[in-house]
């Protein structure tokens, strides 16, 4: 934890990497030609640059998060107590906390269920290759690449309640104006229709690449013994793209539990705390109050939360999902 | 035939509303450029402006600044992605090619931290990058990105896929481990080294949480980060909003082009992957 090492030049670390590199590189020249017996000195050149940061801003870091939980850290002063479990304990009795659990299950699912429903969709207008489909194909896709910030300024726009145009489209179908970020009651289902425009290309592209694979022989079999498209899909396509659907469910979950661009620039968590999420919660203790202990207690349950979904999801899909 | 005309006669029924949905942010956007204040909040809505100043325009250009926060966002995207892929193609080969036991479990390491979310380490690292001198420092950006653990387990998947023949043949034939990576590797993955090449890019120039924590200088400011700041400057969103438009374009714009011009290899090696577990 104490451990400050002074450097003397800003760069040396990742001069020392190229050196690193170079050294591999010498190596490759007299290995050449050798029998296929790897050398260790190779071998490990091979890993260094890469297991340098991995063990810097990965494995050090997971422990020191879990070790930092444990105490009243703050930043600023050099000397901290141990605590215990006390940063758990007090979070486990604040109801603000569990709000917060709410609002990033809410999200999640609600992102997740949307984005895969009309991914599938979209893939499957795509399925048959037709002249301009590329087109559409770029446009859904293009909110991904966008920098959030870029995209934000033009939904708040869109989301404003008194003379913004989604009210304003709901005018025509005579449903009543909502204000959307600026109530604690809609503010979050704003941020998953974003998400959801945000994020449905990306999914597309991979049902579509998955529907690919599903073999026409199948689709043929299966005209001919009448099988309708409902039952084709159902018992053709559906199980077939099962590992794409598990996959997704996975990405997507875990980008969706650490949210936070969105809800940083079009809410800051507002209004009333209605959009705070997991990530959001530990952005504002670590790096606006400095409680550092609370803060990496949050980040060992956004990491147990995950680990258990993913442990559920895998053991799931061992009963559900289908592998060829 | 005629019922597959009529299908596609749906299909573009369906996609043409569809597609205006999703572009529409952008289309707003751009004619808002163009755009005054009253133009822009005037009901009912006018898609067009009323007229296209473009010299006006050009001043704004001038006015914005966004030229240090695009090179960072740049030379961030160009140089990390590129120091990552060297990283990471080294380690995937030697995983995958001088495979033994230990290899195996390295592996089994970078596939728990692929499942584990990256923002929870955020203030070790940060500690970590302090005590060696990179906060605040894009270098230190780069450095702490170098580790993708994403990048690995793309690339593998990749490499499995081709014939080990490949590497062996040109084992015997004498190649070293650098020819090998350069003439067998590289031309055989080229799909999987674009994919990875392309989404590092982008996920690197749209980057913003981690930058705006570390990244304190408005000089080293990343794009995001920098229009973020430009739209929060005047109080409440700014008071000019065709300036602000015209900031969101610009800023746009160079991701919009590396991905046309990258999706070739970009969007089919995702579909070609999408069947990995």
């Amino acid at each position: 934890m104490k451990a400050k090492f002074k450097p003397v030049f800003n760069m040396s670390l990742l001069g020392f990497y190229f050196y690193a590199y170079a050294k591999v590189v010498f190596l490759f020249h007299r290995q050449g030609g050798k029998k296929m017996k790897h050398k260790k000195s190779v071998q490990i050149g091979f890993l260094i640059p890469f297991m340098i940061p991995l063990i810097l801003f990965w494995v050090i870091p997971l422990i020191r998060s879990l070790y930092i939980s444990l105490t009243d850290w703050d930043y600023i002063s050099p000397t901290y107590n141990f605590v215990g479990l006390e940063n758990y304990s007090y979070m486990i009795t604040d109801p603000d906390f569990f709000k917060v659990m709410q609002n990033t299950f809410v999200f999640a699912f609600g992102t997740i269920g949307l984005t895969i429903v009309l991914g599938l969709m979209f893939a499957l207008v795509f399925q048959k290759n037709f002249t301009g489909g590329r087109i559409y194909q770029l446009i859904i896709f293009s909110p991904w690449i966008t920098p959030t910030v870029a995209v934000a300024l033009v939904w708040s726009w869109i989301y404003e309640p008194d003379r913004g145009f989604l009210n304003y489209v709901l005018g025509w179908f005579g449903i009543e104006p909502l204000k959307w970020l600026h109530s604690s009651e809609t503010a979050m289902f704003g941020i998953i229709i974003f998400t959801v425009w945000k994020s449905i290309g990306w999914t597309m592209l991979f049902y579509l690449g998955a529907l690919e694979k599903v073999s026409k022989g199948a689709y043929e079999a299966a005209t001919i013994d009448g099988a309708n498209w409902i039952k084709q899909f159902l018992h053709i396509t559906l199980p077939l793209i099962s590992p794409t659907t598990y996959f997704l469910f996975i990405i997507n979950l875990i980008s969706s539990i650490q949210v936070y661009d969105q809800i940083q620039i079009m809410t800051q968590g507002g209004p009333g705390g209605s959009t705070t999420t997991l990530l959001y919660m530990y952005y504002q203790k670590a790096f606006q109050n400095f409680q550092m202990g609370p803060a990496n207690a949050v980040a060992m349950i956004i990491l147990v939360i995950i680990m258990l979904l993913s442990l559920l999801s895998s053991f799931l899909s061992r009963r559900y999902v289908q592998y060829e | 035939m005629k019922k597959d005309k009529k299908i596609k006669l749906v299909k573009h029924c369906f996609l043409i509303p569809s597609s205006i949905l999703f572009a529409f942010p952008f289309l707003w956007m751009v004619f808002g450029i163009f755009k005054t204040n009253n133009e822009i909040w005037q009901t009912p809505y006018q898609l067009l402006p009323g007229a296209w100043d473009t010299g006006r325009v050009l001043d704004s250009l001038q006015n914005i600044q966004f030229g240090r926060y695009i090179f960072n966002s740049f030379y961030v995207g160009f140089v990390g992605t590129i120091v990552m892929l060297i990283a990471s193609t080294l380690f995937t080969y030697a995983i995958v090619f001088m495979g033994n036991r230990y290899m195996q479990w390295l592996f089994y390491l970078v596939l728990a931290i692929y499942m584990l979310p990256g923002a929870v380490t955020y203030v070790p690292v940060y500690v970590i990058l302090a005590n060696i001198g990179l906060v605040d420092s894009l270098t230190g950006l780069m450095f702490s990105y170098v580790a993708s653990v994403f990048a690995v387990f793309y690339l593998r998947q990749s490499f499995k896929k081709m014939s080990k023949d490949y590497v062996e043949a040109a084992r015997i034939d004498g190649a070293n481990h650098w020819k090998i990576l350069r003439h067998v590797i590289f031309p055989l993955n080229k799909s999987a080294f674009y994919t990875v090449f392309v989404l590092t890019f982008v996920q690197q120039y749209n980057n913003y949480m981690w930058p705006s924590i570390l990244l304190k200088d408005q000089n080293k400011y990343l794009i995001s980060q920098g229009l973020r700041q430009f739209f929060i400057q005047d109080g409440a969103y700014g008071m000019n909003w065709s300036e602000v438009m015209l900031a969101s374009t610009v800023t746009i714009i160079p991701v919009i082009i590396i991905f046309i011009l990258g999706q070739r290899w970009f969007v089919t090696g995702i579909m070609e992957d999408s069947g990995l577990k």
